[in-house]
């Protein structure tokens, strides 16, 4: 479960640094816990492009109610998870 | 929190996107996600009253004016240090508070003037000028009490890149906009849409019925066709705002009035000030005063609609028509963004949030 989540946060880390264009940072430097909003200054729409690369990627839906909990990578790799094992 | 099988996600984003003519689009609306919008009131006075005015409803008329430039000034560039990105300078009548608008401008110069467009805003405030039309010259008489109005407001911004006419349709009105666009077209000049919205406590003759929502269709598709060079639109605009049910029904308003939640978006960011430079968040939003059930307003659609961008990416058709609404959006209320060809012709109904 552990590895999972690890897992799931690099990637997730990958899809924000790529759809949002960050610079000098990778998936694997990218700190898990930083708020996306107030940290990393994403807004709303570019939430929404994520969630729609996430929803490609795992094959799950994201709850537009959910965004505002959605509040960093570490977060979302576990929202992420827990959508998964609840398909299973 | 339901969870939903992957087997029901009809169509990747990623093949949505796959179509150029998609991607292009897509490609071009993105670069505006970065406005972030307030609104201000910049004075209480106005030169014309008009039946059914959003302004002189509720408390906001009341509120002192502030007329000191040094307070605007030190106002926006807190606003600016927050993240605001786009002004909207409304109520009562901007063109009574030009040196307050230029003062904006100077700060945040991304922005859009609401005016009756009865008094020229000088051309250094480059900001879009949006002016108000509720019929034509008889009904406007009757309604605004002002005489000659359409050809007063169409010399006053006669050649101007910023002025897009503003036609809000009323139950007595509908028909007028085919004379009114019709003017508008012969002088090269720009129009769009918006709905009367009935303000909290309205009892007059001016809301509208299942069966003036449907005669407001039919006009708005016959002129969107007949003047597309003229009209900005889409026919997604027209499903959306001439729906039975009100924009927070059907997408679920974002605006603080309606929304709760501070974490992100118009939640978080969004203000509307008073023309004493507070705000208040329980009557945060672009139409104060309006009834939300009955809200089908141009401004509040721009927002909401375009916030919901991942329930629209559900197939490619109501995909291409949330484009259409963006880029409608952006082409009325963004100085420079020019209204691409509508990509949906037969838009599909409003989607649900599936979750």
């Amino acid at each position: 479960m552990e590895n999972d989540i690890s897992k799931t946060i690099l990637r997730v880390a990958g899809i924000i640094i790529n759809e949002l264009k960050l610079e000098d940072v990778t998936p694997e430097t990218f700190e898990p816990d930083l708020d996306l909003v107030d940290e990393v200054g994403v807004d709303s729409m570019d939430l929404a492009t994520v969630a729609l690369v996430l929803r490609d990627e795992y094959g799950i839906r994201i709850d537009e109610d959910d965004y505002p909990k959605l509040t960093t990578v570490r977060i979302i790799a576990e929202y992420i998870n827990n959508k998964l094992s609840n398909d299973d | 929190m339901t969870s939903n099988p992957a087997a029901e996600i009809e169509y990747k984003f990623s093949e949505i996107i796959a179509d150029p003519v998609v991607r292009e689009r897509f490609a071009r609306v993105r670069k505006y996600f970065f406005l972030r919008e307030s609104t201000y009131d910049m004075t209480n006075r106005c030169n014309i009253r008009c039946d059914g005015c959003y302004y002189f409803t509720g408390e906001k008329q009341f509120a002192g004016e502030n007329r000191n430039r040094d307070d605007w000034q030190a106002l926006l560039e807190t606003e600016k240090e927050r993240g605001i990105t786009f002004v909207v300078l409304a109520g009562a009548e901007p063109s009574l508070a030009v040196d307050l608008c230029r003062v904006c401008y100077k700060v945040i110069p991304l922005g859009a003037i609401a005016t009756n467009g009865l008094n020229h805003i000088p051309r250094d405030i480059n900001y879009k000028i949006h002016i108000s039309a509720w019929g034509n010259d008889r009904t406007s008489l009757e309604i605004r009490g002002a005489e000659n109005m359409l050809a007063r407001q169409m010399a006053n911004y006669e050649d101007d890149p910023r002025a897009v006419f503003v036609y809000t349709f009323t139950p007595v009105n509908i028909d007028q906009a085919r004379e009114v666009t019709e003017l508008l077209a012969e002088n090269s000049q720009k129009i769009t849409f918006n709905m009367f919205s009935a303000p909290v406590g309205y009892k007059g003759h001016l809301r509208h019925t299942g069966v003036t929502l449907a005669r407001t269709r039919e006009i708005m598709s016959e002129l969107l066709e007949q003047y597309p060079e003229t009209v900005i639109y889409s026919p997604y605009n027209i499903v959306a705002h001439t729906h039975g049910k009100g924009l927070h029904e059907l997408y679920s308003c974002s605006y603080p009035r309606m929304n709760p939640s501070t974490a992100i978006g118009l939640g978080r960011s969004f203000r509307q000030y008073r023309t004493n430079l507070e705000w208040d968040r329980q009557a945060a939003c672009c139409v104060p005063d309006t009834d939300c059930a009955d809200c089908r307003h141009y401004a509040a659609g721009s927002a909401v609609v375009t916030a919901r961008m991942y329930r629209h990416a559900a197939t490619p058709d109501t995909f291409k028509a949330w484009l259409d609404y963006v880029d409608t959006y952006l082409a009325v209320w963004v100085m420079g963004y020019e209204k691409g060809k509508n990509l949906c012709e037969r838009p599909p109904q409003p989607p649900k949030d599936e979750n």
